[in-house]
């Protein structure tokens, strides 16, 4: 008997090391979304087919749920092999050992459109590869230009501009001039931190310093508040998709929003035409905040080397452009190449989200991203909605974000 | 002997599966909440001890501000079911031709799935779009649009009036079935004696209902208490949380912010409201079934 129970002990030893390597060589990816896109379809066939030992399984999860679903699971000690997450999360995963280092050679680095790299970038190395971008421009309602007796084919150029003509539009047409989103969602800080980076401002410095309370912050605050009385009434019940659908209906004379908008404005009888976002006083060049998804690879898979391979691999030069070119896509490409000079010369509506590249800034990186999150957007609803003076909130939001640096 | 210790094992054999069941889906993750509250556990991969320290850390003005909240929205959301609720079934159980089509026309708010139909009010919230501030303009009562959610005070009766929509059919049908319980009779003499509707309704329907009346407010107060759904979908406990409750609170803490020991605090807390909550419930439903021991 005790020889049986030994020998099934063996047994079922013996039969879990030989079970054990195949299941761990598979490579399994979070992919965000509700569909796999027919370029990565395409070419995680291509590794698998070249790759047998380490079979790539993406698992479709909504965008949703995406990142808490990879995130709960590497804390469970249960890790994916990869996913699909904000670049925002990476402090936070590098800091707590969930991811491993994905670095770029200088070369990758190099082929990157400025600041890229920044995104992904935390105590001098890399910990992500970038998949998607996107950056900002303002979209202005000619239609309602020229019913505001403003010249239709010219946009503002400053915050200044930006302001007045919003308060001209509301005045001589009763339609909010601009569409200022604030409600509780994390675009409500991406809107804010579009106006930060066109006055040069930042949240964070390199050495890890809350340098949220500037006078560049405080003047783009200050905008907000004084622009707030002509855009859409009760911003903080709007998010930026929901602020879109108001633009999209011609009820709104300017919104700063991302390139699906122009799709979706081909649909419509919306006299349209889109630029690089107003500046700031402070400002040096055109600017936009730099939001970056990654794909991360995590650590205790057994994987992680493969893993990485076929992060680079997916995010190659040549199979990325293929990516950001799909129709659906809407993604502002990542290097300059000669497909973006082509992809600019036949959809002119592009060059504005290149042309805010070069002095844009990336999402500030802090250890509890969420918990920055909900101080930036206190801070903006504090302000638009009259509770709180520009100043009084900037000094408030700086001290609470030293806590989650 | 042999057969009653038997008869004792069999019994214990069916009721395995559910003890089983009850331990890994109750009684375990209270216990892990419980321990997890101890500890500062998050994403890292070390986790210590702390004592009470979470403790102490959440009771700050910020959460007695979330508690103070969460019983103001809890109480308003209760009291106008019960109320609506016994409106709606005094009104159903009235002799009125088309009665069964009214009472099939209570239900879609427990029909539609919940998720769609904060959805819809989400929409009907809307400033720009919304029906409801389409109709005060149209009315002249407003002179302009009205974004009900954009505001704290009105984004917090705007999920109160979401959970009361919801949470009133499931009221007007237990109601009903009380009603319909009361005996005929007991209006037929009141009526001989001259007794009018509103004394009918005060000294045989209300007295009688007394049980259903307090077994219902207090399964509504538990589920209403922790209503995650509704706020959640229409403001994520916004703007400025001025619609935050202790249940966002906590789903912040714990998921978004991954301070899980933390959450796990908070959810200690609630899980002790909603203890006392359901003893009280069950001191009543057994003063209701043995009146003599009251």
């Amino acid at each position: 008997m005790t020889t049986l129970f030994k020998r099934s002990l063996i047994g079922l030893a013996l039969a879990g090391s030989t079970a054990l390597p195949a299941l761990a060589e598979d490579i399994s990816w979070i992919y965000c979304g509700d569909r796999i896109d027919g370029v990565h379809e395409k070419y995680i066939a291509e590794w698998n087919a070249a790759n047998p030992d380490f079979q790539v399984k993406p698992e479709l999860v909504g965008w949703a749920q995406c990142q808490d679903k990879a995130t709960t699971l590497a804390a469970a000690g249960s890790p994916v092999g990869l996913a699909y997450v904000g670049s925002r999360t990476l402090k936070e995963f590098a800091l707590n050992e969930l991811i491993v280092p994905v670095p770029m050679t200088e070369e990758e680095k190099a082929a990157y459109y400025p600041h890229i790299v920044d995104t992904v970038t935390f105590q001098d190395t890399q910990w992500g590869v970038p998949v998607a971008f996107s950056t900002k421009a303002l979209y202005w309602n000619k239609d309602l230009f020229k019913a505001a007796g403003l010249d239709p084919e010219t946009p503002p150029k400053t915050w200044a501009e930006e302001i007045e003509f919003a308060k001209i539009i509301k005045e001589k047409t009763g339609t909010p001039g601009y569409g200022l989103s604030a409600k509780t969602m994390d675009n409500t800080m991406h809107q804010f931190l579009h106006w930060i980076y066109t006055n040069n401002g930042k949240v964070i410095d390199a050495e890890d310093n809350i340098v949220l309370d500037s006078p560049e912050n405080l003047a783009a605050l200050q905008a907000y508040k004084d622009i707030t009385p002509y855009s859409v009434e009760g911003a903080t019940a709007y998010e930026q998709n929901e602020m879109r659908a108001i633009f999209l209906d011609g009820k709104v004379g300017m919104l700063q929003a991302s390139a699906g908008t122009a799709t979706r404005l081909a649909e419509t009888d919306i006299n349209w035409g889109v630029t690089t976002l107003p500046l700031g006083p402070s400002a040096t060049g055109p600017g936009t905040l730099l939001i970056t998804d990654s794909l991360v690879v995590f650590a205790g898979t057994g994987v992680e080397e493969k893993a990485t391979e076929f992060a680079k691999y997916i995010t190659s030069p040549d199979i990325q452009i293929q990516y950001e070119m799909s129709p659906d896509a809407g993604l502002t490409p990542l290097r300059p190449r000669p497909e973006v000079e082509e992809l600019v010369k036949n959809t002119p509506f592009w060059k504005p989200y290149i042309d805010g590249i070069e002095y844009g800034g990336p999402e500030p990186l802090f250890t509890d991203y969420k918990g920055l999150q909900n101080v930036m957007i206190e801070m903006v609803q504090s302000v638009v909605t009259g509770a709180a003076e520009p100043q009084a909130a900037l000094t408030k939001a700086a001290a609470a974000l030293e806590e989650y640096k | 002997m042999i057969k009653s210790r038997s008869a004792m094992i069999f019994a214990w054999a069916l009721l395995a599966p559910a003890i089983l069941y009850v331990l890994i889906i109750v009684a375990w993750p209270l216990f892990e909440t419980f321990r997890l509250s101890f500890t500062d556990a998050s994403l890292r991969k070390v986790v210590n001890y702390v004592g009470w320290r979470n403790y102490e850390k959440i009771f700050n003005e910020t959460f007695l501000t979330v508690i103070t909240r969460t019983f103001i929205w809890t109480f308003f959301s209760v009291l106008l079911k019960m109320i609506i609720g016994m409106c709606g079934a005094v009104l159903l159980n009235a002799s009125v031709p088309g009665r069964n089509i009214f009472r099939i026309l209570t239900m879609p708010p427990w029909i539609v799935p919940m998720a769609i139909g904060i959805f819809m009010w989400g929409w009907m919230y809307n400033g720009q779009f919304g029906m409801i501030s389409g109709l005060l303009q149209r009315f002249g009562l407003t002179d302009g649009p009205v974004a009900f959610l954009a505001y704290g005070s009105t984004a917090f009766w705007a999920t109160i009036v979401t959970d009361v929509w919801i949470g009133v059919p499931m009221v007007t049908i237990y109601f009903l079935a009380a009603m319909q319980a009361i005996p005929k009779d007991l209006y037929e003499a009141a009526w001989t004696d001259g007794a009018g509707r509103w004394t009918r309704f005060r000294r045989i329907t209300l007295p009688l209902m007394a049980p259903a009346i307090i077994t219902m407010s207090m399964l509504s107060l538990i589920a209403t208490f922790n209503s995650f759904d509704i706020i959640w979908i229409l403001t994520q406990g916004g703007p400025s949380g001025q619609t935050t409750t202790m249940i966002i609170d906590t789903y912040n803490t714990a998921i978004g912010s991954k301070k899980y020991g933390e959450g796990a605090a908070r959810a200690v807390v609630i899980c002790l409201f909603l203890s006392m909550f359901c003893i009280a419930y069950f001191r009543i439903v057994r003063r209701l079934a043995d009146p003599g021991k009251a």
